[in-house]
């Protein structure tokens, strides 16, 4: 494995090296990736083309990452590469409306010498309207492939930062090898969290400072005005944080303001209606309430694809006495009703998307289908997933369904898309196809009693890659239901072991899977290992990001357990 | 340039833009009660009249009008809804302490309806309450007038907003510990506190004219002055001197009660209230003739140094100066059984029933500047009213039924074990504990103190 990594990574890095100064489609192409061909048609599949419409027999046809036709005539050039699509459903790719996938904050800077805390540098304060989600983004973050593989191709990405982060971008999930860009400057990510043992330190200062920031924009806008009609005027003072604030107060830039519980919705929308800016909600996780003032105040909004941890449910003990089950049945029927906003939205006639900025993607599909399950209508679910998320973002022209001239962007899925064994098999994002490996759904896979397999204890492991075998130690704990573990690989680094901790632990019926992230060639990597359980053998596949997929076995070690 | 005046005017007037909500009123007869007018006297066997939240008739034999509800309040108290002029109940935010001042802080963008507080309130007769920013700064942020219309979703819907616009002052150990202590600015000192507030004021000054000329510069032609940056926090200290604004302002010491006096003075500010005001009875005939007068505590104090030097006779004392007087809670416990705090007044110091109920109803209305609106059963005024069984300065007073605007928004027969708006889906049922809560003047303040110190200061108020 570490031979492999290494490899892997440090071709990687000679590729992207090379790309840069030679036109991405050169004869020559040493690493073997350049596909033979950029047309594909995946042929006589179930395709929904948009929200709303009936999934129809037909062929997809596209070239040079464009939708060339839909339909069950199309003529089908010699280059096209087939994919048989008989089994399978094709759905418009899915645009996130915020996503942090493959942000990483920049460093705070350092604090001046005359740092006051009351009157703070904006960049310390975090005030930073200047700054990009796109200088903050790797595309080659394992969360951003993890994502893709959930099924999405586009996403409007959120600088991380303080009160005023910064200007939010639209990237595709597209080749590693270009930028990926789709529109930068595309709205400012503001929030009410304040900044840590400073001015503004808390949500009240935080709005002060907001509208100060936002009224000396326009005083300065006003005196550059002066200064370019009237001679003799002085020289405006212009900042970082005016200057970004501009297109803001010129109305052609959105505040996003992240508002996640229902005062703070309230709290936004009455700050635009002070100010005046074009404002988009997002981060919904508590909107029930407010649901009217939403749609009155005319705002797009972006809800939380989450639903809330039902941790405060399963707690509730029977035995409780009769004024605890009373507050016990408060707490359900707020449960309840957090996990049926959707549709509420939904009924009121509010056209909402998703961000993801916050959660996980391997829990997306379980949160839209407990979203479906109480009450949103799979169309619904599948307009805020494409069709409304572009709307929102701008990008009806070329994104959000399966048409022609629109961006190849397709999720291809075994089933009809939100039924119970449907899985992912392709992500198709600006003409490049992705595969995913699907498991055969066995009822049978479960155990007999239907339990979760047994997979506490020390494992020894072994993968093969092209570049040899290597393997080492991976131990599970198990509380509860809850797990946690370790393992040991060769370090891709260097010699010797290393240490990594496992994440995600999930263990359903036969099935265990589990991640760990290793550095490698000054990248950062996701492993993903996941596979059978039998008895006290597993098989599996450990697959890394854009390197592919190796087999992975391993057999629980008796001996420690006895120790333990 | 005519844009730039609008613009201006526009900014001036943002604490205003407030759309006023539309908020229930009301209509209720309530007969046969002992009337507590508290302006008026004491009305035996008397009915008020209600009608679209204001008083409409107080006297004997009135009869309800079509649709009117009549409730009997035979053998029972009726006096004017309690106000409680320091308070943070139904505040999610108390404390800006980052800055010496933060006058451009507004607590009203912070108001939570939801305040399981503000029912508790209700139950304790208690209608209006002056919901303070924090005591961390030497000039806080501005508080905001709550009217207790329990079970509104909108923060605006619970605002008074026909209340003036009031702000926190604070002197002595709070700001000092706060900046000097813990961030190592000014204000280290006492000295530093008043150096703090005259140095904003004259900046103010400077603000307000550097404005003033460019708006007299703006309209001429071939204008070559640039628009001044925009200072809301300068602002508000113009308002202040300009007198829009009521200073409640928190102190202790008679010294610093006089510096503010002074202060106040030289800036030609008269809307001016102290808060706790624990040596107010050293100065209490400069209190009342400079200033809108003293909120006090009852008998509260020994929480830290500067409070030690208290007694219980001072509502008592101030009041026989003339100061206009009122007892508050700025507690969420305190808050529930004002009219008790009151009555001690009668036993530390004589007060007569009037005078002490004035403490909780009238006084503070003149101190928030609102006596024009409730304070008192009187014809006109908005119908802010609480029953109560027994006298309500007597110890077995119980709150029965309190109203605002007309609606009862509290009603001793249906008050349910769990009456909170909201119940978050991921919290757990935990077993609650009773303690008091403790006073809110300090919440959002992070300090940075080593443990020695932290034992020293660790006082909350």
């Amino acid at each position: 494995m570490k031979k492999t990594l290494l490899k892997a990574s440090v071709l990687g890095i000679m590729v992207m090296g090379w790309i840069s100064t030679q036109s991405l489609w050169a004869q020559s192409d040493p690493t073997g990736k350049k596909p033979i061909t950029s047309t594909y048609a995946i042929t006589n599949a179930t395709v929904v083309t948009a929200p709303g419409k009936a999934g129809t027999k037909s062929t997809v046809l596209i070239k040079d990452g464009v939708i060339q036709g839909v339909g069950t005539n199309l003529s089908l050039p010699k280059e096209a590469r087939i994919i048989a699509g008989d089994s399978l459903f094709i759905y418009p790719g899915f645009i996130d409306g915020g996503s942090d996938a493959g942000i990483t904050a920049p460093k705070d800077p350092e604090r001046p010498k005359d740092f006051v805390s009351s009157n703070p540098p904006d960049e310390i304060a975090g005030i930073t309207p200047w700054r990009s989600a796109v200088d903050q983004y790797s595309a080659a973050d394992g969360k951003v492939e993890d994502f893709r593989k959930a099924g999405f191709t586009i996403a409007q990405i959120l600088p991380e930062g303080g009160m005023i982060a910064g200007k939010a971008a639209i990237v595709v999930y597209g080749s590693e090898y270009s930028t990926n860009v789709l529109k930068t400057n595309t709205a400012l990510l503001a929030s009410f969290s304040g900044a840590r043992g400073m001015y503004p330190g808390t949500a009240v200062g935080v709005m002060a400072k907001f509208r100060d920031v936002y009224q000396n924009t326009k005083l300065t806008k006003g005196r550059g005005d002066q200064y370019q009609t009237v001679a003799g005027v002085n020289r405006p003072e212009v900042t970082p944080t005016y200057s970004a604030m501009m297109d803001v107060i010129n109305s052609e830039v959105p505040v996003m303001y992240e508002a996640s519980s229902e005062l703070e919705v309230r709290r936004a929308i009455s700050l635009q209606k002070e100010l005046g800016f074009k404002l988009i909600l997002t981060g919904l996780e508590d909107y029930a309430n407010v649901i009217d003032v939403i749609k009155a105040a005319n705002v797009p909004v972006l809800i939380s694809l989450e639903i809330p941890d039902d941790k405060a449910i399963k707690a509730q003990k029977d035995e409780a006495d009769e004024s605890v089950k009373a507050q016990y049945a408060r707490v359900k029927e707020a449960y309840d009703q957090a996990i049926k906003q959707a549709s509420l939205l939904e009924k009121a006639g509010v056209p909402f998307a998703f961000t993801t900025a916050g959660t996980k993607a391997g829990d997306v599909m379980k949160s839209l289908k407990t979203m479906i399950e109480n009450g949103l209508s799979e169309e619904a679910a599948l307009a805020a997933l494409t069709t409304n998320a572009a709307s929102i973002l701008g990008m009806s022209r070329v994104a959000g369904t399966i048409e022609k001239g629109k961006m190849a962007n397709l999720v291809i899925s075994t089933d009809s898309l939100f039924s119970e064994d449907s899985q992912i098999k392709h992500v198709i994002v600006d003409g490049y196809v992705y595969d995913y490996e699907t498991k055969s759904k066995k009822k049978a896979s479960k155990s007999e009693d239907g339990s979760a397999a047994k997979v506490a204890g020390s494992w020894d492991y072994e993968t093969e890659s092209p570049a040899g075998n290597s393997g080492g130690v991976f131990q599970i704990t198990q509380d509860g239901s809850d797990y946690s573990g370790t393992i040991t690989l060769d370090d891709p680094s260097g010699s010797g072991k290393i240490n990594a901790d496992l994440n995600e632990i999930t263990v359903n019926g036969k099935s265990m899977s589990f991640s760990f992230d290793i550095a490698a060639g000054g990248m950062n990597l996701t492993v993903n290992v996941s596979g059978e359980v039998e008895g006290e053998s597993f098989e599996g596949t450990m697959s890394v990001a854009q390197f592919g997929s190796f087999p992975f076995k391993a057999t629980l070690n008796p001996t420690l357990i006895a120790i333990k | 340039m005519k844009k730039l005046t609008y613009f201006l005017a526009a900014l001036l007037g943002l604490s205003i833009t407030y759309a006023s909500a539309q908020t229930k009123k009301g209509s209720v007869l309530i007969k046969n009660a002992t009337v507590l007018t508290v302006t008026k006297g004491t009305l035996e066997n008397s009915d008020v009249l209600v009608q679209d939240g204001i008083i409409k008739q107080v006297g004997q034999n009135i009869s309800a009008p079509n649709g009117v509800e009549t409730i009997d309040a035979t053998g029972k108290y009726l006096m004017p809804g309690i106000i409680d002029a320091h308070s943070h109940v139904a505040l999610d935010v108390v404390n800006e302490a980052t800055s010496p001042i933060v006058a451009e802080v507004r607590m009203r963008d912070m108001v939570n309806p939801f305040e399981v507080g503000l029912y508790r309130a209700l139950a304790g007769g208690v209608t209006i309450s002056h919901a303070m920013h924090g005591s961390a700064n030497v000039v806080g942020g501005q508080n905001v007038t709550l009217k207790h219309r329990w079970g509104s979703e909108d923060p605006a819907d619970i605002i008074m907003q026909d209340a003036p616009r009031t702000i926190k002052f604070a002197l002595g150990e709070n700001p000092t510990r706060v900046h000097g202590r813990g961030r190592g600015i000014q204000p280290r000192t006492r000295m530093g506190v008043e150096a703090v507030l005259r140095n904003g004021f004259n900046e103010a000054l400077q603000y307000k004219k550097a404005w003033e000329d460019y708006n007299a510069a703006s309209s001429q032609k071939g204008n070559t002055k640039t628009a001044p940056e925009y200072d809301e926090r300068l602002q508000t200290l113009v308002d202040i001197l300009d007198g829009k604004i009521i200073i409640h302002c928190h102190s202790y010491r008679a010294d610093e009660i006089y510096m503010l006096i002074n202060v106040a003075r030289d800036f030609g500010i008269t809307k001016l209230v102290f808060q706790h005001t624990n040596e107010g009875f050293k100065v209490a005939p400069e209190i009342a003739e400079y200033t809108m007068g003293a909120s006090v505590f009852a008998d509260w104090w020994a929480y830290k140094m500067e409070v030690y030097y208290s007694t219980a006779f001072n509502a008592a004392i101030l009041t026989k100066n003339g100061a206009i007087t009122s007892i508050n809670s700025d507690s969420a416990e305190l808050i529930r059984h004002l009219y008790h705090e009151a009555a001690k007044t009668q036993r530390y110091g004589g007060m007569t029933d009037e005078e002490a109920l004035s403490m909780i109803t009238m006084n503070p209305a003149k101190q928030l500047g609102i006596a024009d609106k409730v304070g008192s059963i009187e014809v006109g005024k908005q119908a802010d009213l609480v029953i109560f069984e027994g006298h309500p300065l007597s110890v077995y007073a119980v709150p029965q039924k309190t109203f605002v605007d007309g609606v009862k928004y509290f009603d001793i027969e249906k008050d349910a074990d769990d009456q909170r708006l909201r119940v978050s889906a991921t919290e757990m049922v935990e077993p609650i504990f009773l303690t008091e809560e403790d006073h809110r003047c300090m919440q959002d303040v992070e300090l940075n103190f080593s443990d020695i110190s932290k034992t020293l200061f660790n006082t909350n108020y």
